[in-house]
């Protein structure tokens, strides 16, 4: 188990790496000069340019500003932005806390109507309840995030004014819910279908019958042996989702003007803020990682006959 | 398999709403391949089970439906010039931001341009960006794959460490900064979402071909002194390749997904082709004002997407009749 | 330099229409009288999360807007394009226009009781003139002697500006300018006191502490609010009728929508609104006396690249200009919510205005005109050419009708080109760019020569050893007689003249269609008239928060 976390880690750390020189060559060929422009429609006054491309090393050859990217990175200094020249860090503190607020929500929405609609349609099999189940389901995973979000926004904010179209400002739970079914939709559809799945395996199993054979009710049966084995590989799933998660978050941000990183990112895309942009997509492939990790010793924790080597 | 296996590649259909790194089961940074691949059936495929897989695929009504839905797409792609009423690109601005009428049966846009042809043209975006990416993936995933299976050692752990930093990437982000280096456009997508898509083939041919080098007719044919290639593309690969067709065709799902998704966010195709998620991102002004810019081309993206859902659906049922 | 948010243009964003997202405010009806002074009552509005506050940097409209207010200057621009004095209580010239002396106003301080006099004028603009500021609005300080002496890091102090004592300053210019003290109506001119520092001083970056109408409440909350208290010590006018200003921060990306919203749930008492829903706002909101809508100091405009073919001869630009119907794209595509522009300085400045002096724009479109032309330009039918513009900034729509008129009239085969703004940037000052690029321009101070002279004059191209423009003439124009007319109203003392000579200019550059005008920059705001009054739309397009007072 130890050799085979140190080893994880070991490939984790060359996978992030690997990561960043990809991302760190991209934005090193991109056309346009980062500091060469201001917010609006202008250019930035030459001399200051070169100040500033000092200032930031950016006539540096690319390996040595890959080299001080990870020195300052290992520190935990993500730099500083080109446009407010602020610190990195604290520009994308708070987003991230939104990031991570709302993908949150969104996860406990994955869980609990996912876990709950599998559950029942599993042992309420081929009932009106499955049926609906099925089919609800299948329709939800063909709606883009994006058509989803401005389906929303369009019933239950423009129609029905119960909340608010875009924005924070409400607060939770107010400004949360549309965002966070949008964000949730789809994954909370495939949990579904995998709880569904794995219950009616595992309410065939030999130890589910012997448990009703003792003659317990369905109702322990199902909620103290069945469903603690279905939710392995909901877990599974939930962790390997991240990546699906963060893309999501990146367009439910955009439409309900959510201040996240997802919104930070597409943001300093477009103005080349490139400090902004490594930073987002460092935080989201360590994070990718780390979980995935977490996700495959959990897995070997919840499932003995899982070998970690 | 009484709990079900987390190298499962098909817990669940992934082609997803949201483009990401599709098929979620799939083995992660994964040292040992832990059971058999669940889509591939360790024994050499005979005409009669071809014909298996089609009686099961076909019984299978939402495959059906899925496989209508494909082709009708493909045939609406294939025949725009003559199936649309207009010139998609023609632009009449004494006429903008027209609801539906007679003349233009799902309204025109803020140029003036006549939505209907818009969404029949923008078939051929999602076919074209779809296929290609995908085929793309899988000629690139299945080469690296089919090498990191069977030849192993070095080279697995090569190119699966490679695959590895693409699969980190989340798709949407590693897409939308390919494109800012190449520039906007169709190729420029094609590229992107391929350069993202092909590892996780990589990974699913890898995993399915350990297990099946391993059995006991490839044991045999080696045995009986086959060479390596022989065995590879004559016994390997044709047994592996199930899962990944499966993927594929979920996957022309997401890749039309993320195609409208790029474009959604302003960084996909030229504002001027008429693509779905242009025409989303244009009508995204307009909700609650002229609704009708964006709900028909969602419905389109919807029928798509279900479309290769059911599908791939059908296909993961008809190629292992044990997952049903 | 002020920039302005966006465009002017189509800016489709998502959209509003109704709903209260929030949770503040309190009953709207009466928002505009509760503040907690009491009198004065709370102005309430939306930005987004500016560059810099701080004079060193501010730079776009929503900086400008917080240091305004923060800071009082020795000149302000008016909404017409006057200069108005502040602090400067009579500014003389010599005869050439290269020595200015201002004095000052006596015994006015900053909110926390330092002198404001001449010494405090020439720390701001020392302090942002230093090369280790890196302030990206220093270069309007550029005309002072000494000024690249201290920008390149040689000299800390510029040797132009002087005090001879406590209330008077001197200016001595490199080069003659006649509109000096339009330029100090930028807040890059603004005093500071001791406690400022340097530039990088972070703590006053976030709370700086000025002369202005209005004071720091508490340290900026970035990507969050700014709020503002009245400044009780006020010495520069009239102390300010509100008591508080509270700014919440917007996210770029739907800013105007956040702000429309805003507005109707009565959490704003000022904001602009979404393109798609301006006509159903002015019939709403018009008749309630709440609707703002003025022609600002900007204009957008066609770029087309002189040195290099296919724009490099006057048909061919000409071509282009009689093509485009800039009528039909109004109504079209912006609903009739812009004007055409039939200039290349702006309405706004009201004496200056020569309507239709541009004829293409006026009279156009005429389509055999144009294609007559292209013909002599040699540009048949078929040509290549290329449009670039930036994406994301809602220029997507009319840019295709753009495209669409050109194919459709002269037959041309457009490539359209659609890049975040710092590639288009960069390509525009390439070497080797070609073709044309959307392109707008807003005023940094109230003068046609702030549009005159770094759009269009020769040493404005300024290109570096390797060709590339530094400059803001991206378009590369060199007329030695335009630049003479402009350098003559530079150094022109009388007004008239200056005016007279800089519209001849203006009309030798659009006979060689310098620049291809497109539509005027016209703005849309709401303001809540319920409770407040006097409220006008000010030069850098905010509300005139000193001024307004509350029902």
């Amino acid at each position: 188990m130890g050799k085979f976390v140190v080893r994880r880690l070991l490939q984790m750390v060359l996978v992030v790496i690997g990561a960043t020189m990809v991302l760190f060559a991209c934005l090193f060929v991109i056309p346009g000069d980062p500091v060469g422009s201001l917010g609006g429609d202008r250019a930035r006054d030459p001399a200051t340019a070169q100040q500033l491309r000092e200032r930031y090393g950016l006539d540096d050859p690319l390996p040595t500003q890959y080299v001080n990217y990870v020195g300052r990175t290992l520190r935990g200094d993500l730099g500083e932005d080109y446009r407010q020249r602020r610190s990195v860090n604290e520009i994308l503190a708070p987003k991230l806390v939104n990031t991570a607020k709302l993908a949150a929500a969104a996860i406990v929405i994955d869980i609990a109507i996912g876990l709950f609609a599998g559950l029942i349609a599993a042992v309420f099999r081929y009932s009106f309840w499955d049926v609906l189940v099925t089919i609800t389901t299948t329709l939800a995973i063909g709606f883009p995030t994006f058509v989803i979000g401005i389906l929303l926004q369009k019933v239950f904010a423009l129609n029905l004014g119960a909340f608010p179209l875009f924005g924070m400002e409400a607060g939770f739970p107010r400004a949360y819910v549309l965002p966070a079914f949008t964000l949730a939709i789809i994954d909370a559809a495939l949990v579904a279908r995998l709880m569904r799945g794995t219950m009616l395996e595992v309410l065939r199993a030999d130890y589910i019958r012997t448990a009703f054979a003792k003659g317990l009710s369905k109702r322990v049966v199902v909620l103290k042996h069945a469903l603690r084995n279905s939710i392995i590989p909901v877990v599974t799933y939930l962790g390997i989702s991240f990546g699906t998660l963060m893309g999501g978050a990146i367009i439910t941000e955009t439409i309900f003007n959510w201040d996240g990183i997802g919104l930070a990112l597409i943001n300093a895309i477009q103005q080349q803020n490139n400090p902004i942009v490594i930073a987002v997509v460092t935080y989201s492939v360590a994070i990718f990682v780390v979980l995935n990790l977490v996700v495959d010793i959990l897995y070997a924790v919840l499932d003995p006959r899982i070998r970690l080597e | 398999m009484a709990t079900p296996d987390p190298n499962d590649p098909f817990p669940a259909p992934t082609a997803a709403g949201v483009p990401g790194t599709a098929v979620p089961g799939a083995p992660v940074v994964s040292a040992t391949p832990s059971g058999p691949p669940a889509g591939g059936s360790v024994e050499p495929r005979t005409t009669s089970q071809l014909t298996d897989i089609r009686r099961r695929f076909f019984r299978n009504r939402l495959a059906v439906v899925g496989l209508g839905l494909i082709t009708l797409l493909v045939v609406v792609a294939a025949f725009a010039p003559w199936l649309a009423p207009h010139d998609p690109l023609r632009q009449d601005l004494t006429n903008t931001l027209a609801g539906p009428s007679g003349e233009h049966l799902l309204g025109t846009d803020v140029l003036g341009r006549d939505q209907l042809s818009r969404i029949i043209y923008g078939s051929r975006v999602a076919i074209v960006v779809g296929l290609a990416s995908i085929l793309i993936a899988v000629v690139i995933g299945v080469a690296l794959g089919a090498v990191a299976g069977y030849f192993g050692r070095f080279w697995d752990s090569l190119i699966m460490r490679v695959a590895d930093v693409f699969f980190a990437f989340p798709l949407l982000i590693g897409a939308i900064i390919i494109i800012v280096v190449v520039g906007r456009g169709v190729l420029p997508v094609v590229i992107a979402l391929a350069v993202f898509s092909w590892a996780t083939v990589a990974r699913l041919l890898r995993s399915s071909i350990l297990s099946v080098r391993e059995s006991e007719y490839v044991e045999a044919a080696r045995s009986l002194g086959a060479s390596r290639w022989r065995i590879v593309t004559r016994h390997v690969l044709p047994n592996s390749l199930a899962p990944v067709l499966v993927y594929a065709t979920f996957n022309v799902g997401t890749a039309v997904v993320a195609t409208s998704a790029l474009s959604f966010l302003g960084v996909g195709v030229s504002p001027e082709v008429p693509e779905w998620g242009n025409m989303i991102a244009a009508g995204r002004g307009f909700v609650g004002v002229a609704d009708y810019l964006w709900i028909f081309p969602s419905v389109a993206i919807v029928l798509t997407v279900l479309g290769f859902v059911f599908a791939g659906d059908g296909l993961r049922d008809a190629l292992d009749p044990k997952l049903r | 330099m002020r920039l302005t948010r966006r465009s002017a243009s189509f800016v489709a964003v998502a959209a509003s229409v109704a709903l209260a997202a929030t949770a503040c405010g309190g009953d709207s009806g009466s928002s505009g009288n509760d503040g907690d002074g009491g009198d004065g009552g709370t102005f309430r509005l939306g930005i987004t999360e500016p560059v810099a506050i701080d004079p060193y940097n501010a730079q776009e409209s929503e900086g400008i807007l917080v240091t305004k207010q923060l800071f009082a200057g020795l000149t302000d621009a008016t909404a017409e394009g006057e200069v108005v004095n502040v602090l400067a209580e009579e500014i003389s010239q010599n005869d050439d226009c290269t020595e200015w002396t201002f004095t000052l106003k006596e015994g006015t301080e900053f909110s926390n009781g330092e002198p404001v006099n001449a010494a405090a004028f020439l720390r701001g603009w020392n302090r942002a003139a230093v090369q280790s500021a890196a302030s990206d609005v220093a270069y309007h300080l550029g005309g002072i002697e000494g000024f690249s002496e201290v920008n390149e890091g040689s000299a800390t102090e510029l040797s132009g500006a002087t005090a001879p004592d406590e209330n008077t300053l001197v200016v001595t210019l490199a080069e003659p300018d006649c509109e000096f003290d339009a330029k100090t109506t930028h807040p890059v001119y603004s005093p500071v006191p001791e406690v400022a520092g340097a530039a990088d001083n972070a703590e006053y970056n976030d709370m700086p502490i000025g002369n202005g109408p209005f004071k720091m409440a508490e340290p900026w909350q970035h990507d969050s609010s700014i709020t503002l208290v009245r400044n009780e010590t006020y010495g520069a006018g009239d102390p300010a009728n509100l008591e508080r200003v509270e700014i919440t921060i917007l996210n770029p990306d739907n800013a105007a929508d956040l702000e429309y919203q805003g507005f109707q749930a009565g959490q704003f008492d000022w904001a602009r609104l979404p393109t798609p829903q301006l006509s159903a706002a002015k019939q709403r909101f018009e008749p309630q006396g709440q609707w703002i809508e003025q022609n600002t100091n900007g204009m957008n405009y066609l770029l087309p690249i002189h040195d290099s073919a296919p724009f490099n001869s006057v048909a061919a630009r000409q071509a282009v200009s009689w093509a485009i119907d800039r009528d039909a794209i109004i109504s079209g595509v912006f609903q009739g919510f812009q004007t055409k522009a039939s200039t290349l300085v702006p309405p706004a400045f009201e004496d200056f205005y020569q309507e239709g002096a541009c004829e293409s724009c006026a009279q156009g479109p005429d389509a055999a005109k144009a294609q007559q032309l292209a013909q002599e330009a040699g540009l048949p039918p078929g040509t290549q050419i290329k449009l670039a513009y930036n994406t994301g900034a809602g220029h997507e729509e009319w840019i295709q009708a753009v495209s669409a008129q050109l194919q459709d009239v002269l037959g041309w085969q457009v490539e359209l080109v659609g890049q975040p703004f710092p590639e288009l940037l960069a390509a525009q000052q390439a070497v080797g760019a070609t073709g044309l690029f959307r392109f707008a321009w807003g005023a940094d101070y109230p003068t046609p020569d702030n549009f005159l002279y770094p759009l269009l004059a020769t040493p404005a191209i300024n290109k570096n050893a390797e060709g590339v423009v530094q400059g803001d003439n991206r378009a590369r124009y060199s007329n030695p007689q335009f630049d003479e007319l402009v350098l003559q109203a530079r150094a022109a003392t009388d007004e008239a003249e200056r005016t007279r000579l800089n519209q001849e200019a203006e009309k030798i550059a659009l006979n060689d269609m310098a620049m291809i005008p497109l539509w005027n920059r016209t703005q849309f705001r709401l303001f809540n008239s319920n409770d407040f009054e006097n409220v006008q739309m000010d030069f850098n397009e905010n509300p005139n928060l000193a001024t307004l007072s509350a029902r």
